[in-house]
């Protein structure tokens, strides 16, 4: 599995005709502008046959149905682990009709206008990357009202690359870290939306476009979306989108409310799976409800989960995030196996340390729980699985993760750390009346 | 104890179902339209009532999904109709030993089918495979246009060859004498080849005949033979399990399965020395299921190919089911380790994980103190470590000595 190149392969299950290609892949299906799954197949399983792809169809297209439709109980919201709960009924089941038309109505191309939304993409000496982002954000069906680029290196490297965009707006931010950055282009943006990428990511055409139109269909405060891979080429990428899942969420529209935060607090709220950091949008008046993202997180600074730590601040405040899988992006994977491991250390030292960081805030102490109880259980049932299987490159992986987890550990006893807290947040919770 | 096992039509207006005093649970088989989409089974206390509230809300549940993709590939159909290919000729082959009476069930069972198709040809060859007395011949005189071959050499795999050179079909149907066909059977069969011209084979949906005895529903309640209401292709590798198709249990089970006959013949027919009888019966499906997919040609898993499956009765049959089980599935592995070098690793791995399976399940077994199921373990087990240690080898020299008699 890991020794062939994959290729990533799009299949429009709306026309007819079965693909033909051959060679290893995972096969992105959509149906028109609609994405409904993704299967990774070796070169034996190809090409699908018509009535398996019939079967996969009619399999994606009701989990659709089920999760769009009101008469077939939609929308969904998500329970403890982020599955979807049905409410489908055998009455609506009996009485549906028309399936297809229904389908084709939710995978037409969203028409919403995106002049409300700031797109705003931090980047650090990755030139080429962001030349590729810009280029595909620069395509965007329905133009966001700006863009702005903010560079987050010492000497401003990519103001270059920036200049070849008309209409880039080119923030400078020396200070290093991700959040910091991600706060630079937030006190720069003007408009109403605030929507966040990265920059070794290629965005589809119509993003910003479905952007709007979740946040005018839907009464929401945040936002989360698809994150495909966008190629399989090394070892590496194939282990980060295989056997650690990649960003891999749902094709299915989720509401992450209230509900969904008490269902996994004992566990410290799952609110990592919600989305990923490359692929979500903002309603202004969120920052000002909850504070901006916490400059103690982030890559840069203590690793990730600034984003989801941002999440955690607005469900635990009674808000709700809608994820949307009509709103994707393509995310260039770590191709080799030290910036993988770099990665999955600085995920988990991140996590450790947002879990920290929620704690201090909220006094949940399924936080706590998470971090000395479930991440080493974690650990354990991994290694037992991987010697085992012996998945390639897995074990390596593991090692990274739990010297990531090591690394986050000390966060708990920096109490001169923990008590760095931006004042707008705090006077936000105080005013809510949350914090303990 | 004891379950109703229950048939229900979900496009028609649901019925409450009453439990007589010894029924203390419902094995429900739900339809929609005709088709099979489901199987759930419920315990009740005895002799209470399954209210129609209750009987929707698990439809609701668990069946509702199925029949929106049901519908849906209904109307995919009907929107890319793609030209299918003719139906080619079908032999339906039943080997039996000493059990007329379930042959007669089962013949019965086909009689009520076979009528309506759109085969070349169906045609249906009896095995008899060295029955004591003439019982066996004598059911099959009672039905018309049946074909009835008499094998000498005991042992199903010698039966399933003969009945394989017997056949004239282009598609061979095997179906063990333990089982009944549902009335979807041979159209589902149709539909399989119809739409999967020039696969190696297929396999179908094994239900419970009935649910009768603890024995019964505790093998059903383990999983049974049941694949599940969705259909599924299996070909020579598979991206997500590394050791496939070596565990090629998870295809279906020897009893309603069906071949390219043509295929069978060039792969050099079933291995005799799997599926002998006592003390060796099983293996051979495993084995076939294995050869087919490693030629090449992927298999197809049809659930409207259904039959009702008579499971072991009581406790101790069942417990030597799991033995055997164990012991067939070591055998073909120990045979397929020796004639497949390309595969070895793998089924080094799949031994590995055979046993850590089954160590893990009796370890859960045994913090929930579960006592059948510790020892249904054990028994597979064993049966596992007996296989291991040279029991293909001591069924190669069972055959011979078969062979030896029946010149």
């Amino acid at each position: 599995m890991m020794k062939e190149r994959f290729e990533v392969r799009h299949i429009d299950l709306a026309v007819a005709n079965a693909p033909v290609e051959n060679g290893p892949a995972l096969s992105i299906f959509w149906w028109k502008d609609l994405p409904l799954g993704t299967r990774a197949s070796l070169q034996d399983e190809l090409p699908y046959g018509i009535p398996q792809l019939r079967q996969l169809t009619a399999e994606y297209a009701a989990a659709q149905l089920e999760a769009r439709s009101i008469n077939l109980g939609a929308p969904l919201r998500a329970t403890y682990e982020g599955w979807p709960k049905r409410a489908l009924s055998l009455e609506a089941a009996l009485k549906a009709e028309d399936l297809i038309e229904s389908l084709d109505e939710f995978a037409t191309a969203s028409s919403a206008s995106a002049h409300d939304i700031s797109v705003v993409i931090c980047t650090r000496d990755r030139d080429p990357a962001l030349a590729d982002c810009l280029r595909s954000v620069a395509a965007q069906r329905s133009a966001p009202g700006e863009i702005i680029v903010v560079d987050n290196s010492s000497n401003g490297n990519a103001k270059g690359v920036c200049g070849e965009f008309p209409g880039v707006r080119y923030v400078h931010e020396p200070q290093a870290g991700l959040s910091r950055a991600r706060n630079a282009g937030i006190r720069a943006s003007r408009l109403n939306i605030v929507a966040f990428t990265d920059d070794d990511v290629e965005v589809h055409p119509g993003w910003t476009a479905e952007i709007a139109r979740a946040f005018a269909d839907r009464d929401v405060d945040a936002l989360t979306g698809l994150v495909l891979p966008a190629r399989l080429d090394t070892p590496a990428q194939r282990c980060f989108q295989f056997t650690m899942g990649g960003f891999g969420t749902t094709f299915v529209p989720l509401t992450f409310d209230s509900r969904f935060f008490e269902e996994t607090r004992p566990s410290g709220a799952h609110v990592w799976k919600m989305g990923a950091g490359a692929n979500m949008a903002f309603q202004r008046s969120v920052f000002e409800r909850v504070g901006l993202f916490d400059e103690r997180l982030g890559a840069g600074a203590a690793g990730c989960s600034e984003d989801s730590e941002l999440w955690y601040r607005l469900l635990a405040t009674g808000g709700a995030c809608l994820y949307e899988p009509r709103a994707v992006v393509f995310h260039h994977h770590r191709s080799d196996w030290p910036g993988l491991k770099r990665q999955m250390s600085a995920y988990m030292k991140g996590h450790v340390a947002a879990l920290v960081v929620q704690y201090d805030n909220f006094g949940d102490r399924g936080n706590i729980v998470r971090i000395c109880k479930q991440l080493p259980v974690y650990f354990l049932k991994t290694l037992v699985k991987t010697l085992f299987e012996g998945q390639p490159g897995r074990l390596g992986i593991l090692v990274s993760e739990v010297q990531g987890w090591l690394a986050g550990l000390p966060f708990l006893l920096r109490f001169g750390w923990r008590k760095r807290r931006i004042p707008m947040r705090v006077t936000a919770i105080d005013a809510k009346g949350i914090a303990k | 104890m004891s379950y109703k096992l229950t048939d229900i039509e979900l496009s028609e207006p649901l019925a409450p179902i009453e439990l007589s005093t010894e029924q203390n649970g419902v094995g429900l088989i739900a339809r929609w339209q005709g088709r099979l989409i489901g199987f759930e089974m419920i315990e009740l206390s005895a002799g209470s009532v399954m209210t129609v509230e209750r009987l929707k809300a698990l439809a609701d549940e668990r069946f509702a999904g199925r029949i929106v993709v049901a519908k849906l590939e209904e109307e995919l159909r009907e929107r890319q109709p793609v030209e299918e290919a003719a139906l080619p000729s079908l032999s339906i082959a039943i080997c039996t030993k000493d059990r007329a009476q379930r042959l007669s069930r089962l013949l019965g069972s086909l009689d009520r089918v076979r009528g309506d198709h759109s085969f070349q040809f169906v045609e249906i060859v009896v095995v008899d495979n060295a029955s004591v007395d003439a019982a066996t011949r004598e059911a099959v005189a009672g039905f018309r246009d049946i074909r009835y071959v008499f094998e000498p050499k005991a042992g199903l795999d010698f039966a399933r060859n003969a009945a394989l050179h017997a056949a004239s079909g282009d598609i061979i149907a095997y179906l063990d004498d333990d089982v009944v066909v549902d009335r979807n059977w041979l159209a589902g069969l149709a539909k399989a080849c119809r739409e999967n011209p020039g696969v190696g084979g297929f396999t179908g949906l094994v239900l419970p005949y009935r649910l009768d005895t603890e024995a019964q529903i505790f093998f059903e309640r383990r999983g049974g033979f049941g694949r599940g209401f969705a259909r599924r292709e299996f070909h020579r590798t598979r991206f997500d399990n590394p050791l496939h198709p070596v565990g090629s249990g998870t295809l279906g089970a020897g009893c309603n399965m069906a071949f390219n006959r043509a295929l069978l013949i060039q792969l050099g027919s079933f291995d005799e020395a799997l599926d002998t009888g006592a003390p060796l019966p099983g293996g051979g499906d495993l084995d076939i299921f294995y050869r087919v997919l490693r030629s090449g040609r992927p298999m197809i898993y049809e659930p409207q190919y259904a039959v009702y499956h008579e499971h072991r009765e009581t406790i101790p049959q069942l417990r030597r089911q799991y033995w055997t089980w164990g012991l067939g599935m070591m055998a073909f592995l120990v045979k397929s380790y020796r004639t497949d070098d390309e595969m070895r690793a793998q089924h080094r791995a799949l031994v590995c994980w055979w046993f850590y399976d089954q160590l893990k399940a009796l370890a859960r077994a045994a913090r929930r103190f579960r006592g059948h199921e510790l020892r249904f373990g054990m028994a597979e087990l064993w049966g596992g470590i007996y296989g291991l240690a040279g029991e293909y080898d001591r069924s190669r020299a069972r055959i011979q000595a078969i062979r030896e008699r029946n010149p």
